[in-house]
């Protein structure tokens, strides 16, 4: 892992307020180069908000983004991102979609570009259909393709498994882990922890805008992550456990050290378990 | 309650609601001036007749409908200027007072009007096509407020509309000016002659109008910030109890 | 890549859109503004002379309408699946996107209102004479008006529900300008038979063109994203 490298992305006391709810709460996060770093969390956690925060779609309400490259007029040019809906148009077919994309990035060889991602995503056969013809499967792949087609250092990837069957999943992570492969950075939310779990390198749990957990995947178990993460953010679940009604210390784990943050404390600086500090 | 319930209760309306209390004491004297001014000190007007009192209130709601909507101008930029919400408050507060005054100038132009030119509604008049069409920015503009829902996107999208609303109005007036001279209509303008103690009576009235004009957006600067700091408190409170469960 | 070439690629894509799936669209919308004629035509006796007089009057309502339909639907698009997020994201500059919408809305729009005023001649028993063009150079000029305010209030309305009520409420009044000058300047064509003030017609119609097209670019940048 690399480990002593620069973050290629740092987010210091970032807080998004709508209206009077508060989606992100001074958030602190670092993405090194490489990282493959999940994001779990229960709906209406602030992921997503997180994630559009980075794209610089939304502005944070307070707090900094920097990313390593300082030029911020190029941020959207490091970013990739895939988001709930496909960012693709039904009426276009697939080449003519990236085609389209690839012009808006700048890219010079926009037609061969195209071409070569859609070989990537195994869609060379469907260039020329209208996406609206797509199967769910084939349509993701696309969004895949569209937010990677200029070659983004930070790849954004919001609940991409949703609405994909097995067949469908199975070849996403294949091409997720293709990806991976490459050392690209990514950020991906997921619900599916299995699928989640097993292709990231670093997992972090949100809850109600606050990161409450991080840690490398290699220093704790599976079994062990699922019982902190229902631990973690399900209150319901926590008080009929007993035992686990410590809220005013906080759940520890002995491998990671990880802290789970109890929201009362939100507001203090938090320390979270990141090896790297 | 916990130390940021205390800390949003600090920002609430009160030092609003004093300015408004402070104000309205000059007010009343201005009121009572204004009324002075207007009903016995003003001269009656030789070819309207008593009628033509009703001047003095609908100049001075035009005035403060301009205000208003300069408010709103203002607090839209000043908004995308700075983000601080409490610019919108500003433009939200202005849009209000100035529908409101723009109604009054609506209904008493054609009280006067009727007597005087023997119509209700002269269209042909710039000023009386010009002040309907603010009228329609401006409901338009509240509109718009209450179809969004609360949120900084909101007070973005008002400030957009309210700048593009107020950048309309002179272009609206100049259009109808021209189209009035291809267009001649029946009706001429009044060639009022203003004696001196007109003059000064409808200057007492718009002081009095501009000061009443502040004493509304205090207040209802007040109730904004009130509503906005219950609602969050609300949020709050909410927020505990769910983590107390 | 130039402006204007990303301009085109943006307008390009979403006549592309229009011509492929909302040929339906485009003529639904057609026909309700040949609705809105006929609808007139039956409201007034057709043949007399206050009916001749008033007909610039409803060319005119029968064209902001479709305008309307139009620029509602242009964004209805692209919230759909969020593809306007897509282009935001992208390192185009705010204005290109507002000019590419525009473009295609511009270009949308005056190929319908063509079409209607074809219709109006018609049922109106208009003759067909070079008088004509300059009914179309006023439509070509009063539409980029239209688009350039319609544009970006039909952004800002694309993400409400009551959004078809809505974007008239807020685009015909700051449009009255743009209708008081394209109307007297259609009076001028059809019913005088000089015509002095057409020339300052279309010189305000410029003006107001380029104020609004101005206040548009300048603020399209706050009505995207969230």
């Amino acid at each position: 892992m690399p480990a002593q490298s620069h973050p290629l992305l740092r987010l210091s006391q970032i807080t998004k307020t709508f209206g009077t709810i508060r989606a992100v709460w001074n958030l602190d996060l670092e993405v090194y180069p490489g990282d493959f770093l999940a994001i779990f969390g229960p709906n209406g956690a602030g992921k997503t908000t997180l994630l559009r925060i980075i794209a610089s779609l939304t502005q944070p309400t307070s707090g900094r983004i920097e990313f390593s490259q300082k030029n911020s007029s190029q941020n959207r040019q490091q970013v990739g991102y895939v988001s709930h809906q496909s960012l693709l148009y039904n009426e276009l077919t697939g080449f003519e979609n990236l085609l389209f994309y690839a012009r808006l990035y700048g890219i010079g060889n926009a037609q061969d570009r195209a071409d070569e991602m859609l070989a990537k995503m195994g869609l060379e056969q469907a260039g020329d259909q209208l996406v609206r013809e797509y199967s769910r499967g084939m349509k993701q792949r696309l969004t895949l393709a569209r937010a990677l087609l200029h070659e983004p250092q930070l790849l954004l990837l919001d609940e991409p498994y949703t609405g994909l069957d097995q067949h469908g999943s199975r070849l996403f992570t294949q091409v997720l882990e293709g990806l991976k492969e490459e050392g690209r950075t990514v950020l991906l939310i997921t619900h599916n922890l299995g699928e989640g779990l097993a292709l990231c390198t670093r997992a972090v749990i949100q809850h109600r805008g606050v990161l409450v957990f991080q840690a490398a995947r290699q220093e704790f178990e599976k079994s062990e992550f699922e019982k902190l993460y229902f631990r973690a953010v399900e209150p319901g679940a926590r008080s009929q456990e007993p035992g686990a009604r410590s809220q005013e210390s906080g759940v520890r784990s002995q491998e990671s050290e990880s802290r789970i943050e109890k929201s009362e404390s939100r507001s203090q600086n938090r320390e979270v378990g990141d090896q790297r500090s | 309650m916990s130390w940021e319930i205390e800390h949003i209760l600090t920002r609430s309306a009160a030092r609003y609601l004093r300015i408004t209390g402070w104000l309205l004491i000059p007010l009343y004297f201005l009121m009572v001036l204004a009324l002075y001014g207007a009903f016995l000190y003003a001269p009656t007007e030789k070819v309207m007749g008593e009628v033509q009192r009703i001047f003095y209130f609908h100049v001075g709601a035009a005035w403060n409908a301009f205000l208003a909507f300069f408010g709103v101008f203002l607090g839209g930029l000043a908004y995308l200027i700075t983000r601080k919400q409490w610019w919108d408050h500003l433009a939200a507060a202005s849009a209000e007072i100035g529908v409101v005054f723009t109604t009054i100038v609506l209904t008493t132009g054609p009280i006067w009007a009727k007597p005087v030119w023997n119509t209700w509604w002269p269209w042909g008049d710039p000023r009386v096509m010009t002040t309907m069409v603010l009228w329609l920015i401006y409901i338009a503009y509240l509109i718009l407020r209450s179809s969004l829902p609360e949120g900084e996107k909101k007070y973005r999208y008002c400030a957009v509309f309210g700048i593009i609303g107020f950048l309309d109005v002179p272009i609206v007036w100049f259009s109808i000016r021209w189209w009035r001279t291809i267009h001649p209509l029946v009706i001429t303008g009044t060639g009022e002659q203003l004696e001196p103690e007109m003059i000064h009576a409808l200057v007492v009235s718009v002081i009095t109008f501009t000061v009443l004009y502040l004493s509304l957006l205090m207040l209802r600067m007040a109730m904004r910030l009130n509503s906005s700091v219950a609602e969050e408190v609300g949020q709050r409170l909410l927020e505990e109890r769910v983590e107390r469960v | 890549m130039n402006h204007i070439t990303l301009i085109w690629i943006i307008a390009e894509k979403d006549l592309r859109i229009e011509y492929r799936s909302r040929q339906q669209a485009f003529l639904t919308t057609l026909f309700f503004a040949l609705l809105i004629l006929v609808i007139f035509i039956f409201a007034f006796d057709p043949g007399s002379r206050a009916t001749r007089d008033a007909s610039p009057g409803i060319l005119w309502v029968a064209l902001l309408f479709p305008g309307v339909i139009q620029l509602n639907r242009s964004f209805q698009t692209e919230i759909e699946e969020g593809t306007l997020c897509g282009m935001i994201l992208s390192p185009v500059d705010r204005g290109v996107l507002f000019l590419g919408k525009l473009v295609a809305n511009w270009i949308f729009l005056v190929i319908i209102d063509l079409l209607i005023l074809l219709a109006f001649v018609i049922f109106f028993n208009f003759a067909f004479s070079s008088q004509l063009l300059w009914i179309v150079l006023l439509i070509v000029l009063a539409s980029v008006g239209i688009t350039g305010v319609g544009t970006i209030f039909a952004a800002m309305v694309s993400s409400i529900h009551t959004r078809e009520v809505l974007l008239p409420i807020l685009l015909f009044p700051i449009l009255v300008p743009i209708i008081l000058a394209a109307l007297s300047g259609t009076q001028e064509i059809l019913l005088r038979e000089q015509m002095q003030s057409l020339n300052r017609s279309i010189q305000l119609l410029v003006g107001f063109d380029v104020i609004f097209l101005a206040a548009g670019f300048l603020l399209f940048e706050y009505v995207v994203g969230d």
